[in-house]
């Protein structure tokens, strides 16, 4: 199973990078830039494309060769992977994604412009990354760090001030490469500071049907750790409550069996930040932990929405009215970075609208103005209404109305609401303790919860 | 004094300081390399490139590789680059490498020149070193340096360092593919890694067997078993490779799982499957497909409910994953679709999806439907019919009325909603109400007895055509349209017992006023709808063939038809008018004409009978047969032949001996490497023989085929095994201790002197510290 190569497009299309497609025609990788630009330039619905286009492609004697073009979008870039034959396309999405978070722990953030500024560092990492065969090499990030040096302002001084001819070898690479007995962690790491952070963030996705009746809620998880710790520790993570876990998938640090048999996590972690474990949320506790057999308790698994939305929406000719309110149900934390979207139509061309709202149950202060906002995405044509800061039982109001060039407007029949609230988890998982042996000192450990909320509420 | 000169000599010092600082920092470009990418100018390459400066030089090649970016054809600079593939500075020489690789095929002979430097490279302490070296090596592609690349495969291939031996596996198929008479050199290589020790390299071996020889199951007898347990510590690309190796085995060489029992399956075949089960705790998507492949394709059906939950676990992992999975789960959902039906709020229809991902839930909720979940599935695509994109709203509609033939209960339900639609201001939802409508129609018209609709039914057929009828201006999609007419035409005969009304005899009421309106808009409607008109008249002249207004009505739409641009028109036109010339003689402007003259009850057979049931073509179609894609393949998604040779081959009865799987403890007097080199050697002397370990059927795995021409160097070969011998044995041995707990070797650069000793003193040492996974 092997793909054919990466290509890195910018916002316009163009190719920034490209590795080498020895084994295909020079066409070969236009074809495939030409075929996702062209689809991207047909959809009606800004991103709507499939990503997964198939490309016919012919060799120089006139035989097709059918091939597809995977592609996945990442800030401003799109990662284009050509694949041809009959190649699992999940293999081509898997190396995509783990080479984004390649990039990512590389530069920070990814866009063209931190990999044009970087773009030998880029080229370095293709060629570790991919063997010349579509085969994927060395995807740890750990590993990574010893064969192609991060791009640091450290680095270029000593690039740049290093005498000439003198300097040989950098002293960071070559060295240390592959000495690592464990494939994902780095070789004699020291730290004056052990610390290893915990970050257990949450999402919430759910449906919610014209009657505020959620159809479906499930709350998924994930463990961000950033380990900082000296040595080879190998530590023993344990939790108070593992029932509320499930469908858990694991880091390969993880010693699964450890895990079968009493449900905790023992690992030696690899340096910096990782993802140590994923999971989905089960709210009823083991009596319906899914047995597969019987009918499972779909309703029972639902996970409460906190937040109520009550919309009264009329199309119009041309046009429409919108009165939407929303209710916090939380009692006690305040949801921020909330944000209600609604795609008003391909033809919509405008839109006003009143915000007001903030008051709560419990009386306070005022709601700060530039709080509440509204705007319209003429590109995208959502009409999108935020608010930065929603106290607990609060509600808000949004009042106006949209134009559109079309007789019949066709609004979408569902808004979508995403809000974050901070140090809560719907789980409300606990991590018990975390043991280290191996190593002569205690570390550090710190955990937060972070949850986000993804609803589609239909009016 | 002394302090004034001493500050008077630090200003300047600082002064001095700052300048020099200045001076370096002048050209110390901060901010990256962006303006180097945007705008890279050729000029002082050359110069650059010869330059002593490694700074000088890392900037030249830093340009070069933009401009390969921007697919400038830059072989012209090989000569200079070249020069400096033995730099001491560790970037330079990746960059010089990227360079090579891209264009050495264009100047081989100059390539030649960096051979040297590559082969000293191969003896370099550092693994990172060696492994660059051996990949640029191979990677040149100059046929004529073949036999050194099968040298340098062979000698990294015994490297200390499991990467450097993961490079050689990876060398192999590229070696290979260059020239194909050296597999014989390369099998006894492939081999060799197949046994490594170290997860690490294992996953390259099975890259480099399947790409070389991939019918060679009998070579994997003896590693079967070990490349089993050792599964869960192979890197995740490696897990993917091996399991699809493996499975390939199983089915060529174990017997069929027969029963449902757990102790009817083969121990080997069972072997397996625990195995790779932990893995579906795999983050790699692919990898968790790789297991749902082994279980939906190996294991017998009573393990089917393990694939349930990695299944539908991974849609969440990001929106292009989602879309593939969600494919797979379609094809399996055909053919089991009991399996997620417990599951189908999972699949609810989200207004972000993207189009593809929306399409395949609909058709998923389709196969889903159970009494259970009968009703809110109905309502999620009564939901989707307000969707934005006019595809989804089409694919809703369908799954309505799909859902109403299959589920005779909800019938009413049905019609209900799609009555409602048909007032809807939208055009899609109006036509594709319409159309769904007169499927369902026709359907329960079809059957005379009406069992398919409760008696006490509000919503009898006839009211819908009915209803139709008289909102015929509203629907303005021409293929809607024709439609409602045709179903006005067939069935307006229907309603004639009904007494009194008012209308024609013989004829619903509302059936001539459609003809009227539709005669009034003839000319500008679409050619489907004209050929309906024609037909409308016909029919309702048949059944009413005294009628003045009727005859005065069908002579004028005949003229109009009998003129129209259209050929089809015309030519319905004149059919239908010949067929009628028994009834109504006047249409016929062109006068007396021969022929056979149809009695009345003649024509309406022909334009009533006959008609041909409704062919169910809805979703759905796709089965999670062999025949029909399989899981984990590129042609379910784009739904077109991908030419691949992923295809399984079908289970052998009876499958190879077990005994040959078992290991030289086992059978000691057959050592592995005698039986693999005479393996070897047999098959080369004639491809018919079937080598001694492949006791099946012919058509199982042939072995011939795969080989090379060229009756290779064999005493490389023996010399090969003789060197490595002693090395060979001891790490047979330790390999039996270690099975269920497989070791990650500690790989310091010693060199290539490895003892046994030595070997076993690391090891020791390894076993108090680490193991980090078991």
């Amino acid at each position: 199973m092997a793909i054919d190569g990466i290509i890195i497009l910018d916002n316009s299309g163009r190719p920034i990078i490209q590795s080498g497609f020895r084994s295909c025609s020079p066409a070969y990788p236009l074809l495939h830039i030409d075929a996702l630009n062209n689809a991207l330039a047909k959809s009606t619905r800004v991103g709507d494309v499939d990503p997964i286009i198939y490309v016919p492609t012919y060799d120089g004697r006139d035989a097709l060769l059918p091939s597809a073009c995977c592609h996945i979008l990442c800030g401003d870039i799109r990662i284009v992977c050509p694949v041809s034959g009959e190649v699992d396309p999940l293999f081509a999405f898997a190396f995509l994604q783990g080479f984004v978070e390649i990039l990512q722990e590389y530069f920070g953030t990814v866009s063209a412009a931190t990999l044009k500024d970087n773009f030998d560092v880029v080229y370095q990492l293709l060629e570790e990354t991919l063997d010349s065969g579509g085969h994927p090499l060395t995807t740890s990030t750990n590993a990574l760090r010893d064969i192609v040096l991060p791009p640091s302002l450290i680095s270029k001084l000593l690039a740049n001030l290093s005498t000439p001819g003198a300097g040989g070898m950098s002293p960071a690479t070559g060295a240390g490469a592959f000495a690592s007995p464990i494939p994902w962690r780095k070789a004699g790491l020291r730290y004056n500071n052990n610390d290893i952070y915990f970050d257990v963030v949450e999402e919430l996705r759910a449906v919610v049907n014209k009657n505020g009746t959620p159809l479906s809620s499930n709350v998924w998880g994930k463990i961000e750790t950033n380990a900082k710790l000296s040595g080879t520790p190998d530590l023993l993570l344990t939790f108070t409550n593992p029932q509320v876990l499930t469908d858990c998938a694991f880091h390969p640090c993880v010693r699964l069996q450890r895990w079968t048999r009493d449900k905790s996590l023992s690992f030696v972690p690899p340096d910096g930040h990782f993802i140590l474990l994923d999971y989905r949320y089960v709210p009823s506790g083991p009596a319906s932990a899914v047995t597969g057999s019987g009918t499972p308790g779909v309703r029972g698994e639902l996970v409460h929405v906190p937040i109520v939305l009550k919309s009264l929406i009329e199309v119009n000719e041309f046009g429409g009215t919108l009165d939407l309110t929303l209710t916090s149900r939380l009692a006690s934390r305040a949801m921020e970075n909330l944000s209600a979207e609604l795609y008003l139509g391909e033809e919509a061309t405008g839109a006003s609208c009143m915000t007001s709202g903030g008051q709560w149950g419990g009386g306070g202060a005022k709601s700060l103005p530039g709080d509440v906002s509204w705007r319209f995405d003429s590109k995208k044509k959502v009409l999108r209404w935020e608010i930065q800061n929603m106290p607990s039982s609060s509600t808000f109001h949004l009042r106006g109305s949209f134009t559109s060039g079309a007789k019949n407007p066709r609004p979408a029949r569902a808004l979508r609401i995403r809000f974050e609230i901070h140090q809560h988890s719907f789980s409300a998982l606990k991590v018990d303790q975390l043991r280290l042996t191996g190593e002569g000192y205690k570390p550090y450990k710190g955990v937060r919860g972070r949850c986000v909320g993804d609803v589609e509420w239909r009016w | 004094m002394a302090l004034n000169a001493l500050s008077e000599n630090a200003s300047r010092l600082g002064m001095r300081l700052q300048e020099s600082f200045e001076e370096h920092t002048r050209d110390l470009n901060l901010r990256g390399s962006a303006s180097l990418f945007d705008a890279p100018d050729l000029k002082n390459i050359r110069k650059q490139l010869d330059s002593t400066s490694d700074r000088e030089k890392l900037d030249a090649m830093k340009r070069l590789i933009a401009l390969i970016s921007k697919n400038r054809n830059l072989s012209e600079y090989f000569a200079q680059v070249v020069k400096n593939v033995a730099s001491q500075n560790l970037e330079i020489r990746k960059l010089v490498y990227i360079y090579l690789l891209r264009y050495s095929s264009f100047e081989p002979d100059l390539a030649l020149l960096s051979i040297n430097s590559f082969q000293k490279d191969l003896t370099d302490p550092s693994p990172l070193i060696r492994a660059m070296a051996l990949r640029v090596l191979t990677g040149i592609g100059v046929p004529m340096i073949g036999s050194i690349v099968v040298l340098a495969i062979k000698k990294c291939a015994a490297d200390t360092s499991p990467y450097v031996r993961k490079a050689a596996a990876l060398a192999i198929p590229k070696c290979y593919e260059l020239d194909q008479s050296h597999l014989p050199a390369l099998l006894p290589i492939l081999t060799t890694l197949l046994r490594d020790r170290s997860p690490l390299s294992i996953g390259s071996a099975t890259v480099a067997f399947q790409a070389v020889c991939p019918t060679r199951l009998d070579l994997l007898h003896q590693q079967y078993r070990r490349l089993c347990r050792i599964l869960v510590d192979v890197d995740e690309w490696g897990q993917v490779e091996l399991m699809e190796l493996l499975t390939r085995y199983a089915r060529t060489m174990l017997p069929r799982p027969s029963g449902e029992e757990e102790e009817e399956m083969d121990k080997d075949l069972q072997l397996l499957l625990t195995s790779s089960e932990p893995l579906f705790q795999s983050r790699n998507p692919a990898v968790v497909l790789a297991v749902v492949r082994v279980v939906y394709y190996l294991a017998p059906p009573s393990h089917l409910p393990k694939i349930l939950h990695p299944l539908l676990r991974l849609p969440h992992i990001s929106p292009a994953v989602e879309r593939v999975v969600l494919s797979y789960v379609l094809l399996i959902s055909s053919s089991h679709p009991a399996l997620f039906a417990p599951y189908y709020t999972r699949f609810l229809v989200r207004t972000d999806d993207i189009r593809q991902v929306k399409q395949d839930k609909i058709s998923l909720l389709l196969n889903l439907i159970t009494s259970d979940n009968l009703q809110a599935i109905l309502r999620e695509f009564i939901d989707c019919a307000e969707d934005v994109d006019e595809q989804i709203v089409m694919a809703a509609l369908r799954a309505i009325g799909r859902c109403a033939r299959l589920h005779p209960e909800c019938m009413q339900q049905c019609l209900t909603a799609l009555m409602t639609m048909i007032k809807s201001g939208h055009d899609v939802v109006v036509s594709n109400a319409v159309l769904v409508l007169k499927s369902l129609v026709q359907t329960q018209l079809q059957v005379p007895s009406s069992s398919l609709i409760p008696s006490s039914s509000t919503q009898p057929p006839l009211a819908i055509i009915s209803h139709l009828a008289r909102r015929i201006d509203d629907i303005r999609h021409s293929q809607a349209r024709a439609c409602v007419l045709w179903l006005v035409g067939q069935y307006s005969e229907m309603d004639t017992k009904e007494p009194g009304g008012g209308g024609l005899e013989g004829i619903a009421d509302w059936a001539p006023d459609v003809l009227r309106k539709t005669a009034k808009t003839f000319s500008n409607e679409t050619t489907e709808v004209k050929l309906q008109i024609c037909t409308l008249a016909a029919k309702l002249l048949v059944l009413s063939p005294t009628s003045q207004p009727l005859r005065l009505l069908s002579r004028y739409v005949f003229s109009l038809a009998r003129y129209d641009a259209n050929y089809d028109v015309r030519d319905r036109t004149r059919m239908l008018v010949s067929l009628l010339a028994g009834l109504a003689p006047t249409l016929d402007e062109d006068g007396e004409r021969g022929g056979v003259v149809l009695r009345r009850e003649q024509v309406r057979r022909v334009l009533f009978e006959g008609k041909a049931g409704i062919i169910e073509n809805g979703g759905g179609a796709l089965i999670a047969d062999e025949d029909h894609g399989m899981i984990g393949s590129m042609g379910v998604i784009t739904g077109r032949d991908m030419r691949g040779d992923r295809h399984l081959p079908f289970w052998l009865e009876q499958g190879i001996a077990s005994s040959l799987r078992d290991t030289e403890e086992d059978i000691p007097v057959v050592s592995f490497t005698a039986l693999s080199s005479a393996q070897a050697q047999r098959s080369l002397g004639s491809s018919q023989i079937t080598s001694p370990a492949v006791l099946t059927p012919t058509e199982g795995t042939p072995p011939g085929g795969i080989r090379g021409g060229s009756k290779g160097p064999w005493t490389d070969l023996d010399k090969f095994y003789e060197d490595d011998d002693s090395e060979e044995d001891g790490s047979e041995n330790s390999d039996e201790e270690q099975d269920d707990n497989v070791e990650h070797e500690d790989e310091e650069e010693d060199g290539d002197g490895e003892e046994d000793d030595e070997d076993e003193e690391e090891e020791e040492e390894e076993r108090k510290g680490e193991d980090p996974r078991t």
